[in-house]
């Protein structure tokens, strides 16, 4: 699959999600005591998601995707 | 009242009151006001093996909180870098001189070796500042600023974000856009694209400092699925211009029918490289695509958090990530925390292994392992606990490795693709610390 | 109760349902019992005795004791025969105070020295009544606490108008947040922010009930002793303690300390947060 259609495909997708996103899903207020634990948010440990991203930033091709690098650097 | 009898009526009121409710003395209470200040600290080593790059990183990161859900943080990070780092020449069966990127001495590797340049070393400094607020009964927005600095490389940034609940919260769409601008002060100057490596004391015709400027920007989705389970989809898109190259990256030239580099004699009385090379030349400009996932889930105690990236850019580098974590309690105040990691990347249009000799010269090449084809695995524990004191204390150990394959059309002559394809092999270690007072 | 009570709890939907269910029974009793709007309970018996011998129960000798022995911790401050001074005090935020001679009259009927109390027999003078307002609410959270504790072990915090216990054991990750109001705020954002994992919290201000004239605020807290409401309390007091009865009896005569509010306070070695504004 060319990267053009690859992107196309993920696109559509992508807008079916975010169309699934605005419906009535989801918990009541009241609901919500597992959801509020630590372990639950989406980024535990956000010095510890930064050092990893920073290596991976150097390392590879790829970077963020989660939220925006911190900054770049001129490391290897 | 007078004052002498204001004594501490604590004990007395306290046995009345278990008289009154008929119980044995009460659990002791336990009531803090939410700390203020919160702090995070880590110590992470990062080494790669046979002599190449390991760092060591401390960053502090504190967070203050206001009335009215506004936040305050700041972070301070400082890299200690040593080692050396693949220089994109392949290696043969002599030994290799080099310039260094000074341009005022010369630096040799043995034979079957891989040419490793170690000019990167420095400490690096990043500091950063953000500012979080509600804006109005269903926004929030943040705003921060980014710096950092070493010896040959400085940057600077802001970062903007505006979110929305919808939905009883159950819902946040989110915006942010990110700016940087970059100032490269390579040493001995920015090479010219494709040029020859000199001798020493040769280097002319270079920039000496140079920049480029990024710019981000990111959609993103928040949604609680039910009562255990929660995803988040992103859309960011990033654009690059300006210098893009990396200064101190160098091609091999190699004989189209066998392979091997083609020599050269240094100018008389001057020393320089034994081959020919030239330097690395990307595009000025980059745009990546990504779309990534990400849920979590809780199973009855444990939690799972998988999540997807899929990057696409414009120089023809498509990549997959693939990323989970299982969150395993032990006991009330500890947790064990396997992670697993799969990575694969496409190479970049431009990515050679080697430039051939009488051929004519690409508008772009780069023999850098970072733009070439490979899969990474990285595979680690972190265990955690709280101290008695309510600090949080973890340690995390992680392996991480890239195998790359350079397809057989890339290859000329006596290349073998095991042999050229630096990999890596890397330790991580990390310690954090956090507290709130 | 005259406030809405809350139950929030951390068990399965079935045992929640109970702990719901106790705790809701033993506020509705305790209500019944000693509310002295009900007609037939005890509170009513004694406060129509005319100067007759009661004869009490079990429970109510344990508060009538509790609140001899506060009486005299407090220094006459906290007594329970001082309801009667509501007569002549309505505290709507208007600027009718009484007169002094008005107070004087009723004071004559304050006073838990001038009632007889051999447990378990009480007899009041003639016009005195008694009203466990003072400590009824936060009696019952105490006692509904030890109910759904014995119920389900699962961490439970019952706030019935302000006046609140956690009972069971929460961690860190669990702790029940209890924001304090600011006080005279308009929106309802905290001031400060509880991390509460066991015991009581209890608060006592005059943000909502109050008299202003001439530039001076009285507070709601009347001082037994001179029939006057405390000049110089603070806005709001809020005190942890292993209970919610002892919470509430200390961030009580803080009020009533007025401008040392803060000086008690820190003789009890207890967590507290003190409001001036």
């Amino acid at each position: 699959m060319s990267a053009r259609t690859a992107k196309r495909a993920f696109v559509v997708t992508f807008v079916m999600m975010l169309g699934t996103a605005c419906t009535s899903m989801g918990v009541e207020p009241w609901e919500r005591d597992v959801l509020a634990k630590d372990r639950m948010k989406l980024v535990t440990d956000s010095v510890e998601a930064g050092l990893d991203d920073h290596i991976y930033f150097s390392k590879e091709a790829s970077s963020g995707g989660r939220g925006f690098g911190g900054g770049g650097c001129g490391c290897n | 009242m007078s004052k002498k009898t204001t004594g501490n009526i604590a004990k007395g009121l306290a046995t009345a009151t278990c008289t009154l409710l008929g119980t044995a003395a009460a659990a002791p209470v336990s009531a803090e006001e939410q700390p203020e200040w919160e702090f995070d600290t880590a110590l992470l080593f990062y080494g790669e093996d046979a002599g190449r790059v390991q760092d060591l990183s401390l960053n502090i990161f504190a967070r203050r909180l206001f009335a009215d859900e506004r936040i305050l943080s700041v972070g301070l990070a400082v890299d200690s870098l040593t080692g050396a780092t693949p220089s994109g020449a392949v290696p043969q069966n002599e030994v290799q001189t080099f310039t260094r990127p000074s341009g005022e001495s010369v630096y040799s590797v043995g034979s079957g070796e891989l040419p490793l340049d170690d000019t990167f070393l420095d400490t690096r400094y990043a500091l950063t500042a953000g500012w979080q607020q509600p804006l109005g009964r269903d926004y929030k927005a943040s705003a921060g600023v980014s710096f950092s600095t070493e010896y040959d490389y400085t940057h600077i940034g802001t970062n903007f974000g505006l979110s929305r609940d919808f939905n009883k919260r159950n819902t946040t769409v989110s915006l942010g856009l990110a700016l940087a601008r970059d100032e490269l002060d390579p040493v001995g100057g920015a090479p010219v694209p494709l040029s020859a490596m000199a001798d020493v004391g040769m280097i002319s015709g270079r920039d000496s400092s140079t920049s480029k400027d990024v710019a981000d920007l990111l959609l993103g989705v928040t949604q609680v699925i039910n009562e255990r389970l929660l995803v988040q989809f992103n859309y960011s898109l990033s654009t690059a211009s300006g210098y893009l190259n990396d200064p101190y990256k160098i091609l091999s030239i190699v004989d189209p029918i066998s392979g091997e580099a083609v020599g050269r004699t240094p100018a008389p009385g001057l020393e320089g490289p034994l081959h020919e090379y030239r330097f690395e030349s990307r595009p000025d400009k980059r745009t990546k695509h990504s779309l990534f996932g990400q849920g979590k889930y809780w199973l009855g105690g444990k939690v799972l958090d998988l999540s997807y990236r899929f990057m696409t850019d414009d120089w023809g580098i498509d990549s997959h990530t693939l990323d989970t974590k299982l969150n395993l309690p032990m006991g009330e105040t500890s947790y064990l925390e396997p992670h697993v990691r799969l990575y694969t990347q496409s190479e970049a249009d431009f990515y050679r292994v080697s430039l051939l000799d009488g051929e004519a010269m690409p508008l772009f090449a780069s023999a850098d392992y970072r733009l070439g084809s490979f899969n990474a695995v990285t595979a680690g524990l972190k265990y955690g606990w709280q101290t008695g004191s309510g600090h949080d204390v973890a340690v995390r150990l992680e392996y991480y490795r890239q195998d790359g394959d350079i397809p057989s059309d890339q290859l000329t002559g006596n290349q073998d693709s095991a042999s050229l394809y630096p990999g890596l092999n890397a330790v991580i270690f990390n310690i954090s610390y956090g507290f709130g007072k | 109760m005259g406030s809405p009570c809350l139950v929030l709890s951390k068990a399965g939907r079935a045992s929640a349902q109970k702990q719901l269910e106790v705790a809701a029974a033993e506020a509705w009793r305790i209500e019944a019992k000693y509310s002295r709007y009900l007609a037939g309970n005890i509170v009513h018996r004694i406060n129509s005795a005319d100067g007759a011998v009661v004869e009490t129960d079990e429970e109510t000798a344990n508060l009538i004791d509790f609140s001899a022995a506060l009486y005299r911790m407090s220094d006459r401050r906290f007594d329970i025969t001082s309801g009667v001074l509501r007569e002549v005090w309505r505290f709507d935020g208007s600027d009718r105070v009484p007169q002094e001679e008005e107070v004087r009259r009723v004071l004559q009927r304050v006073g838990w020295q001038k009632a007889v109390w051999k447990r378990p027999m009480l007899t009041l003078q003639r016009g005195m009544e008694v009203d466990f307002g003072g400590i009824g609410k936060e009696y019952a959270v105490d006692r509904a606490a030890a109910l759904v504790a014995a119920e389900c072990e699962a961490p439970c915090l019952l706030n019935f108008g302000g006046d609140i216990v956690a009972a069971g054991c929460a961690t860190k990750d669990t702790a029940w947040r209890v924001g304090i109001e600011s006080p005279g705020a308009t929106s309802a954002v905290p001031c400060k922010r509880i991390e509460l994992k066991r015991g009581g919290l209890a608060t006592s201000g005059d943000s909502r009930r109050f008299l202003l004239k001439n530039g001076i605020r009285y507070s709601h807290l009347l001082n037994p002793l001179t029939g006057w409401p405390v000049l110089d309390a603070p806005r709001s007091v809020t005190v942890a303690a292993d209970t919610c009865t002892q919470a509430g009896m200390l961030s009580t005569l803080a009020m009533l300390m007025g401008e040392d509010a803060e000086n008690f306070l820190q003789q009890q070695s207890l967590r507290f947060w003190c409001i001036r504004q």
